[in-house]
């Protein structure tokens, strides 16, 4: 066996109890930034389509500074400010982030799936009597949502990567706890493959988990 | 039942309906014609206020509509449209595409809803396709169903906008089939079609519009006998 395997391997038996922890970590912020960022998503989606101009430029506005700053900027900026008005753990300072910098993309996908929807199911929709809120909710969002399911998957799997950038303000989660390990060991090489490793097995369990979803979807359209 | 009094429409600067009076009256089937572009499906859009007319007067059932004022919705709810590209929801069985307004529109129980849609699917032939999503209808069945749908509501008019152009020529005999029982059964309709055949079958009264203006109205005998108007004569020319 090359030398490197078996001091990978030795280097990620002696970790994995630390990694096992920080792994559930990364996996919080990202079900929180996820979840935080498609209710966000979806109000600035709305506001968007609203037709009220107001609306609009604010939901503009946000997604224009979201995507035109990088996160590490964002999860500082956030960290410093939240933390200046409100005490609150550096995790949640981190999901809050994660959420909020999520919630620009995922108004994109919602927007963009919402406005995919034929035009015709909108007035087939209307032409029985409904009004417009009982036409979002009932006809064109259900729709909207299936087709919105691949791309908030893909976001999902971003968002689990991009994580790894709150280490900045000290949340323990898998890249600052392989940050240390590297610094400690003076293994750096190997704490980092192992790093990569636990990321690159999650994000496969999430796009194999994604695939059954999506094929149950074509089943039960079918 | 339905009246329509000098009705303009305009997109932008392109003006397409250039005061249209239209009267229907209860159980009356009017057929519309005219080649592409002059302002049919127009007409109908604005008879079920999915277009505001830009001047004129649109009144159902004895009751002139205010856009502004009036609940559309509910109007809407009494005027059933059905689209050339059926429109079916494609995430909703066969029955609950036909329920899906009576029990949101009219609160109607489920179990009440179920039984007026079996009876509905009954009506166009479609029973057996009740738990069916629309994907797996031929063309034919999705225009009953839509039908079906419309009729949910009990509306007191029928909007058909080229209800059979969109499907194989082998499928358009059943959805004819279904729209002369509803005009047998005294339905007030009013049809977009380029079945000259149904036309004279059914309607009462054939309307030729030509850039955004009626210009020819009369029994279906008269109508293709013995037009008045020029451009009337190259029409039917051209569909015989
Ligand atoms: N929403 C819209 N915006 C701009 N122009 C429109 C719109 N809807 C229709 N038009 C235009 O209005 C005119 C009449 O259209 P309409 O659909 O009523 O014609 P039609 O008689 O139904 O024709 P066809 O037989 O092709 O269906 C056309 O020139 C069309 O391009
Ligand atoms: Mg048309």
């Amino acid at each position: 066996m090359p030398e490197i395997f078996v001091t990978v391997y030795d280097v990620f038996m002696r970790t994995y109890p630390g990694f096992l922890e920080a792994t559930v970590v990364t996996l919080q912020l990202t079900a929180i930034g996820v979840i935080l960022g498609t209710v966000i998503g979806l109000i600035f989606a709305l506001m968007k389509i609203s037709g009220s101009k107001i609306l609009q430029t604010i939901a503009n506005i946000y997604i224009t500074i979201i995507r035109g700053t990088p996160l590490i900027v964002q999860i500082m900026f956030l960290y410093f400010g939240i933390v200046e008005l409100y005490t609150m753990s550096n995790f949640w300072a981190g999901a809050i982030a994660l959420g909020v910098h999520n919630g620009a993309y995922i108004a994109e996908i919602f927007r963009g799936s919402i406005q995919g929807i034929d035009p015709g199911q909108r007035e087939a929709s209307l032409s029985l009597g409904m009004d417009r809120r009982q036409t979002m909710s009932r006809i064109v969002f259900p729709q909207a949502l299936r087709r919105s399911i691949p791309p908030l998957g893909n976001q999902f799997i971003i968002t689990l990567k991009d994580s790894s950038l709150v280490y900045i303000i000290g949340v323990a989660e898998i890249f600052s706890l392989g940050n240390r390990e590297a610094a400690q060991s003076y293994q750096p090489f190997e704490s980092f493959l192992v790093v990569a490793l636990y990321y690159l097995v999650l994000v496969m369990i999430f796009t194999f988990l994604l695939r059954l979803y999506e094929n149950k979807l074509d089943v039960d359209r079918a | 039942m339905i009246i329509g009094e000098n009705i303009h429409k305009s997109f932008g600067d392109l003006e397409v309906l250039k005061g249209v009076d239209l009267h229907v009256k209860p159980q009356e089937v009017v057929v519309l014609v005219g080649v592409s572009g002059s302002g049919k499906s127009t007409l109908l859009r604005c008879f079920n206020f999915l277009e505001m007319i830009n001047e004129g007067k649109i009144t159902i059932d004895g009751h002139t509509v205010n856009p502004k004022k009036d609940n559309l919705t509910k109007i809407r709810a009494e005027v059933g449209m059905v689209f050339q590209h059926f429109n079916l929801f494609p995430h909703k069985t066969v029955l609950e595409n036909v329920i899906e307004a009576p029990i949101t529109v009219k609160k109607m129980k489920k179990e009440q809803a179920k039984k007026l849609g079996m009876e509905l699917l009954k009506k166009v032939g479609l029973e057996d396709k009740a738990g069916v999503y629309p994907s797996k209808l031929s063309g034919g069945q999705k225009q009953r169903v839509a039908i079906a749908r419309s009729l949910a509501m009990q509306p007191k008019v029928m909007l058909f906008d080229e209800p059979t152009s969109a499907l194989d020529p082998e499928l358009v005999g059943e959805v004819l089939q279904v729209m002369k029982q509803l005009a047998e059964e005294g339905m007030t309709m009013v049809v977009v079609t380029h079945e000259m055949k149904f036309a004279k079958e059914v309607a009462d009264r054939i309307i030729m519009i030509d850039e955004g203006r009626i210009i020819e109205s009369a029994d279906p005998k008269t109508f293709f006998e013995n037009p008045k108007n020029e451009r009337t004569k190259q029409f039917i020319q051209l569909v015989e």
